[in-house]
């Protein structure tokens, strides 16, 4: 192919192949194994098992924001849904263990579904007002309904003993639960790299880029979105529901608007536009946090720093900083 | 005689203000229809109630004389009505090639090869759509709605903005898709040059009223119209 001539630098594409995705994947689901070696401590295991739920949350919300151009400061109403609703499903043995799980993804899936049906057209500040509605009031229950999970006290519980007949007592082993939340985080991003490529996902970014023309080519623009939605919530309620899992515990903070807010930070941080960004600003600022030690009081401040150095001096996150050095290295 | 669309006493209000009274207009297969008036004449709205972007408006749409007046934008694209639109109206991020293709996909996968290759588009292909220049960017904007060979093309000033030598570049080529694919067009322009040099037959808007219609000379000669709108022109 011939390149106009002009002053622009030839766009050499370098467009991956799935065969290539899917050996990154193994090699990462491989790596996994070796996490529980890496850490030096059980405590310092524990809080990667923390940041890979971090990571979880902040790429369901990233995904959001790069496939449907939608900011939310709600997404931990997934997060939580999915949570509470295997903790209390388990909590009261109202259903089978496996059924639990299958709700505790199948709700919060489904409530995305019909809110992305409904607010596929609210864009903006209005779009994100809504989005932190749904999660405070999600939130307001949790804390005052105090027979439904104990309230603001938040609720323990015992795992049941098997779950698909695999016994589940490793579920809260931080060994175990940092291969499981990796392997599942590796899962989730090689799922949503495939949907982004697949001919919806496609459709999806069309519509997020210029709606009214999407229309006029002749694609209905509310089921793509609603999908992208339903997508995002199912990443965040399985983050949610391992947690919840881990821990052997839900609390209302689980729906927090804090924590909805800390997932788009992380995802900002790390990249929004790239699938794999959020994931590595949940993890990155997730150690800084743990860096900061002593200095933790002054956590928000930090947040706050990092923040406004990354939107002035790296607009596209970590990972797209990454991109820009490694595209100049390329041109030589 | 086949009609490929037509709009019967087609209106449009904005509040009390009313942007297209009562308008009748009915194009030929394969005519290309000039769609001329003044600035605020209703030009682009009545592409806009054509196309089934504006909403609730009065009247009937007739695509091959089924009533499409109640179907979404996206069902009468399937149907083989494609438009353009006055300001560039593209997908920003996506690639040429990546935003023809999908744009195929609406209409059972039509060839986009074509489409590059009419519209010389073919080198641009991996860029994204915010990149290239203006009058490529025009250019793709007609691109998107050619995919899939629709059979009535609603064309919103797709020349506002080119130089003299690139409107008549492109009227070229809509002529000759019009004579070769058999397509059926509404152009709104504002070049006479452009005008007359391509279409069969001029329909001449003027506050939202059907001013007078006819072929070229027709329309040349109307006293009305010199005195609306032509006559401004010198
Ligand atoms: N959304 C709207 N709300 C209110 N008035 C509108 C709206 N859209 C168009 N109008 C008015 O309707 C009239 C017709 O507008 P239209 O855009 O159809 O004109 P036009 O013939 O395309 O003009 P131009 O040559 O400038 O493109 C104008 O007076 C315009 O101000
Ligand atoms: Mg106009």
């Amino acid at each position: 192919m011939t390149v106009a001539a002009g002053d622009v630098a030839p766009r050499v594409k370098t467009r991956r192949g799935t065969p290539l995705l899917l050996v990154l994947g193994v090699a990462a689901l491989v790596a996994g194994f070796t996490l529980p070696w890496i850490a030096p401590s059980k405590v310092a295991m524990s809080l990667m098992a923390q940041s890979l739920f971090d990571a979880l949350l902040a790429t369901s919300v990233g995904f959001l924001v790069r496939q449907n151009g939608r900011v939310s400061f709600g997404q931990a109403a997934f997060f939580g849904l999915g949570g509470y609703v295997f903790a209390i499903l388990v909590a009261r043995s109202l259903v089978t263990p496996e059924v639990a799980l299958v709700l505790a993804l199948a709700v919060p899936t489904l409530v995305a579904f019909l809110f992305g049906l409904v607010v596929a057209r609210v864009t903006g500040v209005a779009h994100a007002m809504l989005t932190l509605a749904i999660g405070q009031a999600l939130y307001e229950i949790a804390f005052r309904w105090r027979e439904l999970a104990k309230g603001d006290d938040g609720m323990s519980f015992d795992l049941p003993a098997r779950l698909f007949g695999l016994p589940t007592r490793g579920l809260q082993d931080p060994a175990v639960m940092v291969v499981l939340a990796w392997s599942i985080l590796v899962v989730a991003l090689l799922g949503l790299k495939l949907f982004s490529q697949s001919r919806t996902g496609q459709i999806a970014a069309a519509i997020r880029d210029n709606e009214e023309r999407a229309r006029f080519i002749g694609f209905s623009t509310t089921l793509p979105r609603a999908l992208v939605y339903a997508i995002a919530a199912l990443i965040a309620a399985i983050a949610g529901t391992l947690q919840a899992t881990y821990n052997g515990y839900i609390a209302p903070q689980m729906f927090h608007w804090s924590l909805s807010g800390a997932a788009l930070v992380m995802a900002i941080v790390g990249g929004a536009k790239f699938i794999v960004g959020p994931a590595i600003g949940a993890i990155v600022l997730f150690y800084i946090k743990d860096l900061a030690g002593q200095f933790a009081e002054y956590w928000p401040a930090i947040v706050g720093t990092v923040l406004v150095v990354v939107t002035l001096v790296m607009p596209e996150g970590i990972v797209g900083l990454i991109k820009r050095i490694g595209g100049l290295g390329q041109r030589r | 005689m086949t009609l490929a669309i037509q709009g019967i006493g087609l209106t449009r209000r904005f509040g009390g203000f009313t942007a297209l009274d009562n308008v009748d207009i009915a194009i030929r297969q394969g005519e290309i229809r000039g769609l001329i008036g003044p600035n605020g004449a209703g030009k682009s709205t009545l592409i806009d109630v054509l196309s089934g972007r504006a909403r609730n408006p009065g009247g009937q749409v007739l695509l091959n004389g089924v009533d499409v007046s109640r179907l979404t934008p996206q069902q009468r694209r399937k149907r083989g009505m494609a438009r353009s639109f006055q300001r560039t109206n593209i997908f920003p991020e996506l690639s040429v090639e990546q935003q023809l293709r999908i744009a195929s996909w609406a209409v059972e996968d039509a060839d986009t090869d074509e489409v590059m290759d009419e519209l010389d588009l073919r080198a641009l292909a991996d860029r994204p759509a915010a990149e290239i220049s203006y009058g490529d960017q025009r250019r793709l904007d007609l691109a998107l709605a050619l995919v899939g060979r629709p059979r009535v093309l609603l064309l919103d000033e797709p020349a506002a903005g080119l130089t003299m030598e690139e409107s008549l570049d492109l009227a070229r080529i809509l002529r000759d898709l019009a004579n070769r694919w058999g397509v059926t067009v509404l152009l709104v322009e504002h070049d006479m040059q452009v005008v007359f040099s391509i279409c069969d037959q001029i329909t001449v808007l003027h506050l939202g009223r059907s001013l007078s219609e006819g072929s070229c000379a027709e329309v040349r000669a109307n006293p009305t119209v010199i005195a609306a709108y032509l006559g401004t022109e010198a």
